[in-house]
C-alpha cells in the first residue's frame, strides 16, 4: 500500500545518544499534539538512528526545508508544531549556535559539524526510519545486490572490491577484496560470511549507530559477499548489549526476507543466502575474528595462533569471510557507483571515509564521517569544535584502549591507517577521545590499560601476565612510589607483548602507555621524581587541585576556611608560609587554582584570588616579621635581583638564620612586579608594604647596584666573601620583530614602556594613535597604560584569534571594554616612517597547520581579486610586546661563564644550580618570562637548594616544604550548593581610564567571607579517602 | 601420501611433510624447541609462547607447536629475539604465582624450573606479592595446587581430548584466569573420574600424586614399561618404582591407551591395604602354619595323589599370566585329567570376532555398545568411545540396565529385542564398531553376525587375560558336581560368596593367592602368589595383541611365582 504524501516529514533521533537524553519522549509528545491538533495527515513524525551530533542531543530535522534544531525537549514540542510546523517559522532559540559568534544557524548543511564530513557509510542513518526496508530501497538500497546478481559475476564482484581500495574497518586495515578472494579460493562446499558487530571500545559506538540506523546496508553488503565468495550462511556477531541494534536487525532479516531479498533463491535467482544473528555476552577480545568464531561456535571465546587463517578454516573449520559492520555497509555502494567512485575519495593508500566516536573533552562530540586524509586538527577543532572551556587541548587518543595519544605537536597528521601508526596510534575501529590540560597522561594511560589487561582472555603468557605486571607498575608510579627504573621495565614489558602475544589484544595492549611515554614522559618522571601530578588527577599525589596547580603550592583550602571564619590574620600566616605576596597576588595572580577548582566543575570556581586580597588588605596595616626558623649561620648569601623571585628567595635563607644581601640594579624594589605591572593593577605603596615585611627579616638591599659594572659574581664569591649566589634578575629583555622600521623615534618596546612609566620618565601620548603588538599580558598592560596616559587611539594587533591569546581573560575583556581596538589575525610586516612614526603595514593572516602547542599557526592570507590582504593602520607610536628574555649577556663577563640556553634562560638542574660551583639561578631567569607566583616558588625552591648546598648536603630535587593544616569545616556545606560567586567591584570605565586608580576593588567583608564557603574542602575529602582521617572532621 | 618439503632451520636444510608443525619438523631433525603448553598427546595450543621461533617474513614471532611449515621457510630457533623473548615469557611466568622452586615437590622434575636453568634466569626481574591461592586437596589421590599452575592446560586438553570428560576448564579471563573444574566445584566433588591422566601431563608442581609426594627425585625412580592388569583393556603403563618400592602408575604413551589409564590402573592398586600372604602355610591342628615350600607342595602332591582326578577341581582367575593360565591347564587337566575352568565369563559361547583396536574405535561413525557398561568396568574403553562420539560418532546402546554409566554417553538406547533396528542403523554408517561384553548373550550375537565384515568388532572380557582363556577354550563358571578337592589359583582377587561356598564344600582346598581373606580361612594349604608389579610374563590385551608384563620390584623373599609353584608341583605328581 502506497504511503500517504506528507506536507511535512519531522525527523527525530532515537540513536542511544539522543534516547538518553529524552528523545523518545520528544517523540512521544510530538506524536500526541500532532493528533491533537489533527495533522496526522500532513505531519509524519519519524524516529531515525543516530545523525551523529550527540552532544546537541536530542536532535530534530524537519523537511523539506531541513530545519535544525537541537537539545529540543518535550516541552518544546508545542512551540514547533505552532511555530514551525504550523506557521513555518524557525524557533531561533532552538536552533543550532556558532560557538564563538553566536550566530544562529538553522539549516542543516550548514552546521560546521556536517559541512566537512562526508557520508557514505552513514548516508541513510538520521535520515531514514531504519525499520522500514522501503524507505532504504527508496534510497538506492539493495541495487548494488542486484547489480551484482544479475550483472556481475562473482570474480567480478571481488575484483570491483579489490579495486576500490577498501581496506577492513575493523582496524587493522587489510584490503577488504583480497580477503574475500582468499575466501572465494579456499577448497570447500560450505562457507560462511561473518559480520564482526562487537563492538567493545569504551566510547566507540559506530557500529551500533549503523545497525541501528541503517540495518539493510550490513545485510546488503554481507548478501553481496556471500554471493562473491561462495557462502550460503552468514552470522552476525553482536553484543548482547546492544538490544536496539539487534532489534532492528531481526527486524531488517525478516523484511529482507519477505521482500526475497534475503533467504532462499534471491531475486529468483539460484543463489541463496541466510542470515543468523549470534549475540555475544561482551568479552572484547571476542572482536578478535577466532575468537569471535570460536564464541560462535560456543566455545570459550579466546584466539587461536593462524594459520590457519579463518578464508582457509573459519567457522566450524569452514572457510570464512569476516568483516567489521563498517566494511560490509560500505560494499553496496562501491558495487552500485563503482570502485573508481570510491578510491577517489580519501587517500591514495587509504580510500574512502573514516568514522569515528568523538568524544572527551571536545565541544561538539558524537558520530563523524570524514574522508581519509583529513587533518586530526580538522576533526577536532573544525567538526569537534575545539576544546570545551577555553582548556587547552593535551592528546587525543585514536584506536581506542589498543591505541594511542597523539599530542598537539602531530594535529597536522593525516588520518588514514599508515599515517596514524607512523605516529604511535593506530586506526582501530574509530573511537576518539579527547583530552584537555586536566588529563593526566599517567592515569589516562592507566585507564585504557587497565580496561585492556582485565579484557585479556588469559591464554597466552605475554598478554596474560605482561599486562598485570605493566598496571601494578604504573599504578605504582601514579601513587607516587614509582623508580626511574619502572620507566624502563614498561618498556621491556611492552616489547615482550609486542613481540610475544598471541593475538592482536596483548600486541597492543602496551600502545597506549608506549604513546603516552613516547609524548608525555616528563609527566611520568614528574610523579616519580617529584611525586607531583602535574595535571592534579592521580589522586594519591593531589591533596586538593587548587593546591596541586597552584606554582607555590599554597594551603589553599585551609587559608579560604580560615576566611570564611573570619580568622584572617591565621589565613595570612598559613599563605605567608608559602607565598609572602599576599597583597600582590591578591591583584595581579592570573589564579591557577581558580582554573583547576572543583567547585568550577559545577557552577563557578571560588573567586580564591579575591578572598585572599580581602584577606591580605585586611591585614595590611599590621606589619610582619617573619619568624627565624633556624639558627643565625656564617655563611652569607647574595640575591642578585630584588624581584619576587630575588626577595622571596632572601627571605626564606634570612628565616634560615643566613646573613643575605640583595642587589638591585634599579633605586628601588619590586623587579617586574614594579616596573612592569601598572599601578592601575598593582598599586606601588601595597606592593612596597610586602618589601619591608620582607626586610624585617633581616634581609639587606642595595640599590642601584648592576651586575657586571658595579659586582661581579665572581667577585661576591671571592673577596665579597659571600658562600653562595642566586641570580634572579628576571627577563626584561624585549624580544624584537625582526621588521623595517622597528627602530624608528616613536617605537617603545612593551616592557622599556611599562619600565619608563613606572619610572616616573613618562613617555607623551596624549592624543596619540598607538599600535601595540602581542596577545600577551605586556601588550594588553602596555595598551591599557597607553590609554590612561591620554592616547587618542589604542590598537592591539594580534596574528592569531582571541581564543589563542596568551593574556589573561579577564585582562582582555577589561581592555575591550575601555575601548581599546584589537586587530586579530593581523601580522605587522613593517614600521612605514620616514622620520618617525606614521603608521603600521599590516598584512591579514589565516590560521593554518597546527603548531608544536596545538595552536594553528597564521599564515599570511592570498591577495584576491576582491579582496586586499594588507592595510595599513595609522599609528604615532608602536609598541611591539611579543615577548621578553633575560638579557644574558653581562652574564658572559668574567673568566667563568654561567651556561645559558637558546632562548638565554640559564642553564640550570632540577635544583637550580648552573654549571657554576655556589652559583643559582631563579625565577624568569631560569623560566623565561612567568607569573609572580611562579617567581615566588622559584624563590622558595631555590632557598631550600642553597641552603642544602650550604650545609654540605647538595640536593637533586628541592622540595620547600610545610605542614599542611587541617582546618575543620565548621559549617553546612549543602547550605552553599546554590550559592553563587559574587561579582566583583570594579571602578566603571569611563573613570578608570584617565588615571592609575585601581580597576578592581575587591569584596566587602561579608561576601569574601561568605564565598569562602563555597570551597568544597577536598582537602578534608582526601584526607578521609587516603584513611588519614583528619582530626578536624566535618561538621554535617 | 604426504607432499616433503624443503626448509631451513638454523640454517640447516630439513625435510618435512606437509602439514607438520615446526616443532614437529624440528624435533625429526633433532632440534630441540622448548615447549611447555605443548604436548604430543593432545592438541597444540600455542598459549605458553615458550616455542616461539622467528620465521623469515612474518611479523611477530610465531608459536612453532602451532606453525605449519611450508616450501622454503626459514625459521631460526635460537636467534637473539627468540632468546630474548622466552627469557621475558619466563620472567612472566615465575612473577605471576608462588614458582619458589625450593619449595615445590617437583624442583628438579620441574619443565618450567628445566627451562629456567635452560635459559639462565638466576633471579626475578619483576617481583610480585603473587596471591596466595587455596590448594584444592579434595581429590583422594591427588592434589591441585594453583600456586604452581602456568595455566598451561594441558590438564584440561588432557580431560577433554584424551579422557574425554571435559571436567576442567578455566574460569575468568586475564590475569584472574584460574584452572577450574564444572562450574566451579572443588575437584573432588565435580564429575573428575580419577583417571589422573591431568596429574600425568603436568609440566610443573601444580598437580601431585599423594602418594609419590615429597618422597625423592625423578632421577632416583626405577621406570619399568609393563601393562595394566586390572581389566582386559591391558593398558600399557610405565610403574614407577624406588628401593623396591612402587611409587606410582602412569600411562605408556606409546601404547594403544596412549597414556591413558583409570582409576583402578593408576591408583587404586597402590593403595591395596590387604594383609599379604608371605610364606605356605598348611593347617595343622587346626591352624594355618607357615611351612616351606617342600612341605606344602608335597602335601597337596600327596592329597592329590590318593583323590580321585574326576574328585578334583581346579579353577583359575583370567587374571593370571599366559604362561602361568597354560601351566594350570597343562597340570590339572593335561597330566590329571582333573576338572579345569576359570571363574570368569570368556565371551567363549558367543561366536563373534575379536581384534577391534582402539584407534579404529575412535575413527568410528557408529559404535554400538551391547552387553558391557565400560566407563564402569573397562573404563579406559569407555573414554575412547566419548572421544570417538565427541568427534562426531553416534553411540548406540543395548541393554536392559536402566543404571548404566554409559547410557549418559549414548545418542540411542534400545531393548534386547530391537537389536534388529539398532544393527539396521549401523549397517548405514561407514566406518562401525560393535563393544560386546558379557551381557551380550547368544541370540544377540547371532543377530551381530551379519555386521562380521563390516563392523570391527572389540570384545570386553570380564577379566585382564579373558582373551587367553577364551583361546584356551577354557569352562567358565563353576563346576556343580561335589569335589573332594579343589585348587584356587586367584591372584590378588578376592572371591565373592558363590565361590566361597563352592570351595567350602571341597573336601581339601588349597588356595593359592596374594592376600588374606575370607576364602583363605577356609583353606587347608595357600599357596602365595606374586602382585601385579611382581609378576613377568605376557597377557593379551583387548585388541588381542600379547603385550609384556614386568617385574618392577623384586620378589619379596620367599615367593616363587605361580607358573613355577605350578611345575613344581606336576613334577611331584
Amino acid at each position: 500500500m502506497a504511503e500517504a504524501l506528507y506536507r511535512a516529514n519531522v525527523l527525530v533521533c532515537g540513536g542511544t545518544g539522543c534516547a538518553s537524553s529524552e528523545s523518545l519522549e520528544v517523540i512521544s509528545a510530538m506524536t500526541k499534539e500532532v493528533s491533537r491538533r489533527g495533522l496526522e495527515k500532513e505531519v509524519r513524525i519519524v524516529q531515525t538512528g543516530c545523525r551523529g551530533f550527540c552532544a546537541m542531543g536530542p536532535v530534530m530535522i524537519i523537511y523539506p526545508e531541513g530545519i535544525f534544531y537541537c537539545q529540543v525537549q518535550p516541552r518544546d514540542v508545542q512551540t514547533i508544531v505552532e511555530e514551525t510546523l504550523v506557521k513555518g517559522r524557525v524557533i531561533g532559540r532552538l536552533t543550532y549556535k556558532m560557538p564563538d559568534s553566536h550566530k544562529e544557524l538553522p539549516r542543516y548543511q550548514e552546521i560546521p559539524f556536517y559541512s566537512k564530513q562526508v557520508r557514505i557509510t552513514l548516508r541513510n542513518c538520521g535520515i531514514i526510519d531504519p525499520e522500514k526496508i522501503d524507505e532504504y530501497i527508496a534510497r538506492g538500497g539493495y541495487e548494488g545486490l542486484s547489480h551484482a546478481l544479475f550483472d556481475m559475476s562473482r570474480e567480478e564482484v571481488i575484483d570491483e572490491v579489490k579495486r576500490s581500495g577498501l581496506r577492513g574497518r575493523g582496524g587493522a586495515g587489510f584490503s577488504t577484496g583480497t580477503k574475500w578472494e582468499f575466501t572465494a579460493k579456499a577448497p570447500g562446499d560450505v562457507k560462511y560470511a561473518v559480520c564482526n558487530a562487537d563492538e567493545g571500545d569504551p566510547g566507540a559506538f559506530m557500529d551500533r549507530s549503523i545497525l541501528e540506523g541503517d540495518p539493510h546496508a550490513v545485510i546488503e553488503g554481507m548478501t553481496i559477499c556471500g554471493y562473491a565468495v561462495g557462502a550460503r550462511e552468514g552470522y552476525i556477531y553482536c553484543r548482547a548489549e546492544y538490544p536496539l541494534a539487534i532489534k532492528r536487525l531481526r527486524n531488517a532479516i525478516a523484511q529482507a526476507e519477505e521482500y526475497g531479498l534475503l533467504g532462499e533463491n534471491i531475486l529468483d535467482t539460484s543463489f541463496s543466502f541466510h542470515l543468523h544473528i549470534k549475540e555475544g555476552a561482551g568479552a572484547f577480545v571476542c572482536g578478535e575474528e577466532t575468537a569471535l568464531l570460536a564464541s560462535i561456535e560456543g566455545r570459550r571465546g579466546e584466539p587461536r595462533p593462524r594459520p590457519p587463517f579463518p578464508a582457509v578454516s573459519g567457522l566450524w573449520g569452514k572457510p570464512t569471510n569476516l568483516n567489521n559492520v563498517k566494511s560490509y555497509a560500505n560494499i553496496p555502494r562501491i558495487i552500485v557507483k563503482g570502485a573508481k567512485w570510491f578510491s577517489n575519495i580519501g587517500t591514495k593508500r587509504s580510500p574512502g571515509t573514516a568514522i569515528f566516536a568523538l568524544t572527551g573533552k571536545v565541544n561538539n562530540t558524537g558520530l563523524v564521517e570524514v574522508p581519509m586524509g583529513i587533518t586530526l586538527g580538522e576533526i577536532i577543532f573544525d567538526i569537534g569544535g575545539g576544546i570545551p572551556k577555553g582548556k587547552r587541548f593535551k592528546a587525543v587518543q585514536t584506536g581506542g584502549p589498543l591505541g594511542g595519544c597523539i599530542p598537539p605537536q602531530h594535529l597536522n597528521v593525516q588520518v588514514d591507517f599508515d599515517s596514524l601508526q607512523e605516529v604511535g596510534a593506530v586506526m582501530g575501529s574509530g573511537g576518539m577521545i579527547v583530552v584537555d590540560e586536566d588529563t593526566c597522561m599517567v592515569e589516562f594511560s592507566k585507564f585504557f590499560l587497565n580496561f585492556a589487561q582485565a579484557e585479556s582472555c588469559g591464554k597466552c603468557v605475554p598478554c596474560r601476565v605482561g599486562g598485570r605486571r605493566m598496571l601494578e607498575i604504573l599504578t605504582r608510579i601514579s601513587e607516587g612510589n614509582g623508580k626511574m627504573e619502572d620507566l624502563g621495565t614498561i618498556r621491556e614489558i611492552a616489547k615482550g607483548m609486542q613481540t610475544g602475544s598471541l593475538c592482536a589484544l596483548g600486541q597492543l595492549t602496551p600502545g597506549p602507555v608506549m604513546a603516552a611515554l613516547q609524548y608525555f614522559e616528563p609527566e611520568f618522571r614528574a610523579h616519580i621524581l617529584d611525586k607531583e601530578c602535574p595535571a592534579g588527577t592521580c589522586k594519591e599525589l593531589v591533596r586538593a587541585r587548587c593546591i596541586n596547580a597552584c606554582p607555590a603550592e599554597i594551603d589553599i583550602p585551609s587559608y579560604i576556611s580560615l576566611i570564611g571564619q573570619g580568622k584572617y590574620a591565621e589565613a595570612l600566616e598559613i599563605h605567608r608560609e608559602k607565598n609572602p605576596f599576599a597583597l600582590t597576588c591578591g591583584r595581579v595572580c592570573p589564579a591557577f587554582c581558580e582554573d583547576k577548582c572543583r567547585r568550577g566543575d559545577i557552577d563557578e570556581p571560588v573567586a580564591i584570588r579575591v578572598a585572599k586580597r580581602f584577606m591580605a588588605d585586611h591585614e595590611m596595616e599590621r606589619p610582619w616579621t617573619p619568624k627565624k626558623l633556624e639558627g643565625p649561620k656564617d655563611k652569607k648569601v647574595a640575591v642578585i635581583g630584588a624581584g619576587p623571585a630575588g626577595l622571596t628567595a632572601a627571605l626564606r635563607l634570612a628565616q634560615k638564620g643566613y646573613p643575605v644581601t640583595v642587589f638591585e640594579k634599579l633605586p628601588i624594589a619590586g623587579g617586574m612586579m614594579v616596573v612592569g605591572i601598572p599601578e592601575y593593577r598593582l598599586p606601588r605603596n601595597i606592593l612596597n608594604k610586602e618589601i619591608e615585611n620582607i626586610k624585617r627579616a633581616g634581609v639587606e638591599v642595595k640599590f642601584n647596584q648592576e651586575l657586571g659594572k658595579d659586582f661581579t659574581v665572581d667577585g661576591l664569591l671571592g673577596k665579597s666573601g659571600f658562600s653562595a649566589v642566586v641570580l634572579a634578575i628576571g627577563a626584561h629583555k624585549s624580544r624584537r620583530l625582526g621588521i623595517p622600521g622597528e627602530d624608528l623615534p616613536g617605537v617603545y618596546h612593551g616592557t622599556q614602556f611599562l619600565k619608563d612609566v613606572a619610572m616616573g620618565k613618562v613617555p607623551d601620548m596624549k592624543g596619540k594613535r598607538v599600535a601595540v603588538v602581542g596577545g600577551g599580558a605586556v601588550a594588553i598592560d602596555a595598551a591599557r597604560t597607553a590609554l590612561r596616559l591620554k592616547a587618542k587611539k589604542v590598537h592591539i594587533i594580534y596574528r592569531r584569534t582571541r581564543e589563542e591569546m596568551p593574556a589573561w581573560k579577564a585582562e582582555v575583556h577589561a581592555a575591550f571594554q575601555e575601548g581599546i581596538q584589537f586587530h586579530f589575525l593581523t601580522d605587522p610586516v613593517g614600521v612605514l616612517g620616514p622620520e618617525h612614526v606614521t603608521g603600521v603595514e599590516c598584512h591579514l593572516q589565516k590560521l593554518g597547520e597546527f603548531d608544536a602547542s596545538g595552536r594553528r599557526r597564521p599564515v599570511p592570507i592570498e591577495e584576491t581579486e576582491f579582496e586586499g590582504a594588507e592595510f595599513v593602520l595609522d599609528a604615532d607610536v608602536f609598541i611591539p610586546a611579543i615577548g621578553q628574555q633575560p638579557d644574558a649577556e653581562f652574564l658572559r663577563n668574567g673568566n667563568k661563564t654561567v651556561g645559558v640556553n637558546k632562548d638565554s634562560t640559564v642553564t640550570v638542574g632540577a635544583n637550580l644550580a648552573t654549571n657554576l660551583e655556589g652559583v643559582f639561578a631563579a625565577g624568569d631567569l631560569a623560566l623565561g618570562p612567568a607569573t609572580v607566583i611562579e617567581a615566588v616558588a622559584q624563590g622558595n625552591k631555590v632557598a631550600v637548594s642553597v641552603d642544602a648546598y650550604l650545609k654540605g648536603q647538595p640536593v637533586e630535587r628541592p622540595k620547600f616544604f610545610t605542614e599542611f593544616k587541617e582546618i575543620p569545616q565548621l559549617y553546612n556545606v549543602e547550605d552553599y550548593a546554590e550559592a553563587k560567586r559574587p561579582v566583583m567591584r570594579e571602578l566603571p570605565v569611563d573613570e578608570r581610564i584617565r588615571n592609575f586608580e585601581e580597576v578592581e576593588a575587591g569584596f566587602d567583608e561579608q561576601k569574601a567571607r561568605e564565598e569562602c564557603k563555597r570551597c568544597l574542602r577536598c582537602d578534608l575529602e582526601w584526607l578521609e579517602s587516603m584513611g588519614l582521617q583528619s582530626k578536624a572532621k566535618k561538621v554535617a | 601420501m604426504d607432499k616433503m618439503i624443503n626448509l631451513k632451520i638454523n640454517g640447516r636444510q630439513i625435510r618435512a611433510r606437509s602439514g607438520q608443525t615446526v616443532l614437529e619438523a624440528a624435533k625429526a631433525a633433532g632440534i630441540d624447541i622448548p615447549s611447555l603448553c605443548h604436548h604430543p598427546a593432545i592438541t597444540p595450543h600455542g598459549a605458553c609462547r615458550i616455542c616461539l621461533v622467528e620465521i623469515e617474513r612474518q611479523r611477530t614471532l610465531q608459536p612453532a607447536c602451532t606453525f605449519p611449515v611450508s616450501e622454503g621457510m626459514r625459521v631460526e630457533t635460537e636467534s637473539p629475539k627468540v632468546v630474548e623473548e622466552r627469557k621475558f615469557v619466563l620472567q612472566m611466568l615465575f612473577s605471576e604465582r608462588n614458582h619458589y622452586c625450593m619449595f615445590c615437590e617437583m624442583s628438579g622434575d620441574c619443565e618450567l624450573q628445566a627451562l629456567a636453568y635452560r635459559y639462565g634466569m638466576d633471579r626475578w626481574t619483576y617481583q610480585n606479592p603473587y596471591p596466595k591461592i587455596p590448594v584444592d586437596g579434595t581429590r583422594k589421590y591427588f592434589i591441585m595446587d594453583h600456586n604452581r599452575c602456568i595455566l598451561c592446560r594441558r590438564c584440561i586438553r588432557a580431560c577433554g581430548e584424551l579422557a574425554a570428560n571435559n571436567t576442567l576448564g578455566v574460569k575468568f579471563r586475564g590475569a584472574k584466569t584460574m584452572i577450574s573444574a564444572d562450574m566451579d566445584s572443588p575437584f573432588g566433588e565435580s564429575t573428575c573420574v580419577a583417571c589422573g591422566t591431568c596429574l600425568q601431563v603436568c609440566p610443573t608442581g601444580a598437580l601431585i600424586d599423594r602418594k609419590s609426594a615429597y618422597a625423592g627425585r625423578e632421577a632416583q625412580v626405577e621406570r619399568t614399561k609393563s601393562v595394566c592388569m586390572f581389566c582386559s583393556v591391558g593398558c600399557g603403563t610405565e610403574i614407577i618404582s624406588r628401593s623396591g618400592r612402587v611409587l606410582r602408575v602412569e600411562g605408556e604413551w606409546e601404547e594403544h591407551n596412549k597414556g591413558v589409564l583409570c582409576v583402578a590402573g593408576r591408583f587404586e592398586p597402590v593403595y591395596d591395604n590387604r594383609a599379604r600372604i608371605k610364606a605356605p602355610l598348611v593347617k595343622k591342628n587346626g591352624g594355618l602354619v607357615p611351612v616351606a615350600w617342600d612341605e606344602a607342595l608335597d602335601t597337596i602332591a600327596a592329597r592329590l595323589k590318593t583323590t580321585k582326578a574326576n574328585k578334583v577341581g581346579a579353577w583359575t582367575t583370567c587374571k593370571t599370566l599366559n604362561l602361568t593360565m597354560s601351566e594350570f591347564v597343562a597340570v590339572f587337566r593335561g597330566k590329571l585329567g582333573a576338572n579345569v575352568g576359570v571363574l570368569e565369563p570368556t565371551l567363549a559361547e558367543l561366536e563373534l570376532p575379536v581384534g577391534g583396536s582402539l584407534t579404529e574405535l575412535v575413527s568410528s561413525d557408529c559404535i554400538l555398545v551391547i552387553g558391557a557398561d565400560p566407563l564402569s568396568d573397562h573404563r579406559v574403553l569407555g573414554y575412547h568411545i566419548k572421544r570417538a562420539r565427541a568427534r562426531g560418532a553416534s553411540v548406540l546402546l543395548v541393554t536392559e540396565n536402566n543404571d548404566s554409566t554409559m547410557g549418559r554417553f549414548a545418542d540411542r538406547r534400545f531393548g534386547y529385542e530391537e537389536l534388529p533396528r539398532a544393527i539396521r542403523t549401523i549397517q548405514g554408517c561407514a566406518s562401525p564398531s560393535v563393544v560386546y561384553g558379557a551381557g551380550t548373550g547368544q541370540k544377540a550375537a547371532e543377530q551381530l553376525g551379519v555386521l562380521k565384515r563390516k563392523a570391527h568388532f572389540i570384545p570386553v572380557f570380564p577379566a585382564t587375560n579373558g582373551y587367553h582363556a577364551k583361546v584356551l577354550s577354557l569352562q567358565s563358571g563353576l563346576n556343580s558336581t561335589p569335589l573332594e578337592m579343589a585348587y584356587l589359583l586367584l591372584e590378588d582377587i578376592s572371591p565373592g560368596a558363590e565361590v566361597l561356598e563352592w570351595a567350602k564344600k571341597a573336601k581339601f582346598l588349597v588356595v593359592h593367592t596374594s592376600y588374606q581373606g575370607p576364602i583363605t580361612e577356609t583353606a587347608d594349604v595357600i599357596l602365595p602368589s606374586l602382585l601385579w608389579s611382581e609378576q613377568e610374563g605376557s597377557i593379551y590385551n583387548l585388541e588381542g595383541k600379547k603385550a609384556a608384563v614386568r617385574k618392577a620390584v623384586p620378589l619379596p623373599e620367599g615367593l616363587i611365582p605361580e607358573n613355577e609353584v605350578l611345575t613344581q608341583l606336576a613334577a611331584r605328581l
